[in-house]
């Protein structure tokens, strides 16, 4: 099971100091945590795609592509590639760019955005959103599976001949999550495909996030992917921990009450209760997280939010450091202990990955082995077959 | 399983008081459909819900997207209903913020055919043609079916000082019950509201892309 960071980007005043950061600072404070989620051994990193203030990651693959340069094992992932108002075929070439130069190391995650005014920026309406999501992504899709591509849609220029360069690394394209919160139309896209399903299970009660995954699962069967239990999950996780849950509570609850989302609406502990947050101590957090299992099935990725809100830097290390530490080990042991022979233990992995992993014998949770895997020579004999579509 | 020979109706209440006018024009007309419901052969199963109750929840609701475990029970047994009740008191020229704030959080298209009776209650017979430039427009909106009469009860309908209310109040508690009664037994049972539907398969709501994936 993988576990990492996934992060909104948005520029937010620290309640606790009225101090507001940079764009320049906040730029580099998603770099250092993507940085550090490595050092402390986590799995993932997943940035988000925004187009307007207070938010600053408008380029991820700008973002990740800088990453992937100064890590060695961490998955590059987005939450989420706006799969609506970008142009499929750029997608498809950036990210399969960012495949090569990251030696496989990316996986992204398609979402359609909820800002009216965002998709007329791009040409594109918000009614349409759906029906955006489902043609793009098709066509996505053959881009990256298809050398030769004709194609007619309702929302773009055709295409005559094309092919979109780089061809993914080694002819295998990047894993596909497909999140949505609300919509079971995104799961059963997901389920369609084989892909994954995402749920940033954050802001909705625990009983919605069990149907979106229920029906994910179901659908995944219907389409012949394999078992229902065998579809590929991923969560997302809102966290803040200190020693005790007091302490927590106490340090986070500004960050709560002013947050951008639910500030000003119910109590941080009435939204624990209805949501997923946990604020407490490591051990609540494992166990809340251990929870989440038991409504959605054993599953593939869990990614916790951490830099948010105004929260400082430092802190936002030491949540890091937390999580490295002593909650994502016991997580790791505990998820697995669990888990059946049959459910995969993640989410697919590029070949390329998995050749560097066992030419330098650093599976996940080990340290790293100090040879960076950007531009390591890949067996390319391992490709293909052996990943999912 | 639902018996044809049973209706469910919910009586929403945007009353602020406790005991509040707004309650008690709204058991009235609950009453007097309940009276024609029974006359047509139906059972009744009434609920009344006091908005009041939720005025928390209904704010954390617009605010958070999502409704408290309370909150939801409400809107399901209005969603699946077969008739509804909405009475709100007029303040400031229509009806109040709490009132509005109940129909803004329940999905749209939820209330789409439902045999609804709109009343309201105000100080003045001045308010009463809030009824039809507000409320009705509202459940318009929402595709709602509003029975013609709608009742709007101020002060001088429940009687004043040393002169007894004339009764049209009560006639019209009545026409407007029986307009209910009637429109909800013309309709067949709506049955439990179910709150997530299955989405239409892949196929048929996009045209399938060429080939299926590769996986299998």
């Amino acid at each position: 099971m993988q576990f990492g960071i996934f992060t909104v980007g948005d520029v937010t005043p620290d309640p606790t100091t009225g101090q507001t950061v940079s764009e320049a600072e906040r730029i580099r404070i998603m770099v250092t945590v993507a940085l550090k989620a490595e050092e402390v051994g986590l799995d993932v990193f997943a940035t988000g795609e925004h187009h307007n203030p207070p938010f600053v990651p408008s380029s991820p693959t700008t973002m990740l592509g800088y990453i992937a340069a100064r890590t060695e094992r961490l998955q590059l992932s987005t939450a989420t590639t706006l799969i609506t108002t970008n142009d499929p075929v750029k997608i498809a070439e950036d990210y399969a760019m960012l495949q090569h130069l990251a030696g496989g190391r990316v996986d992204l995650m398609m979402g359609r955005g909820n800002m009216g005014p965002v998709y007329p920026w791009f040409g594109q309406d918000i009614r349409n959103g759906i029906p955006l999501a489902y043609e793009n992504y098709a066509l996505l899709h053959r881009l990256w599976r298809e050398d030769v591509v004709d194609w007619e849609g309702r929302f773009r220029t055709p295409l005559t001949g094309f092919t979109s360069t780089p061809r993914p690394l080694d002819g295998v394209p990047p894993f596909v999550w497909h999140g949505s919160i609300r919509s079971p139309e995104i799961a059963e896209q997901a389920a369609f495909y084989g892909d994954g399903f995402f749920h940033n299970n954050i802001f909705w009660p625990n009983d919605h996030v069990r149907k979106m995954v229920a029906l994910y699962r179901r659908r995944f069967e219907h389409y012949g992917h394999g078992p229902a239990d065998q579809g590929i999950v991923g969560l997302g996780g809102h966290v803040f921990m200190r020693k005790s849950s007091q302490d927590a509570i106490r340090e986070f609850r500004p960050y709560f009450d002013h947050a951008p989302v639910y500030g000003g609406s119910m109590s941080l502990e009435d939204y624990m209760e209805q949501t997923p947050m946990t604020i407490g101590s490591p051990q609540q957090v494992i166990d809340r997280t251990m929870g989440f299992r038991e409504f959605v099935g054993d599953y593939q990725r869990q990614l916790f939010i951490a830099d948010h809100g105004g929260l400082p830097l430092k802190t936002v290390l030491e949540q890091l450091d937390i999580l490295g530490e002593q909650v994502v080990p016991a997580l790791r042991r505990e998820f697995a202990a669990l888990r059946p022979s049959q459910v995969p233990d993640g989410p697919p992995i590029h070949p390329a990955v998995r050749a560097s992993e066992a030419a330098h014998g650093s599976a996940a949770g080990d340290p790293p082995t100090g040879e960076p895997s950007v531009g390591a020579a890949t067996p390319i004999e391992t490709a293909v077959e052996s990943v999912p579509a | 399983m639902t018996n044809p020979a049973t209706r469910s109706l919910v009586v929403v209440s945007a009353g602020i008081g406790q005991p509040s006018t707004t309650r008690l024009l709204a058991d009235r007309l609950s009453a007097a459909a309940e009276r024609h419901l029974v006359d047509a052969g139906v059972e009744p199963r009434v609920q009344v819900v006091e908005l009041r109750e939720h005025a928390q929840d209904l704010t954390n609701n617009l605010l958070t997207g999502f409704p408290s475990p309370k909150l939801e029970a409400v809107i399901d047994a209005v969603l699946g209903a077969d008739g509804l009740i909405a009475v709100s008191p007029i303040f400031s020229a229509s009806f109040s913020g709490l009132f509005k704030l109940f129909f803004d959080v329940i999905e749209r298209d939820g209330l789409a055919g439902m045999p609804t009776l709109i009343a309201a209650t105000g100080g003045t017979a001045r308010h009463s043609l809030a009824l039809e430039h507000a409320l009705r427009p509202l459940l318009a909106y929402l595709n709602a079916g509003a029975v013609p009469t709608g009742v709007y009860a101020a002060a001088d309908d429940w009687g004043s000082a040393g002169i007894p209310a004339d009764g049209s109040l009560v006639e019209r508690i009545d026409r407007a019950g029986r307009e209910l009664a009637v429109a909800m037994v013309a309709r067949e049972p709506r049955g439990a509201h179910v709150p997530f539907p299955e989405p239409i398969p892949f196929e048929e709501q996009f045209q399938s892309p060429k080939r299926r994936p590769d996986r299998a």
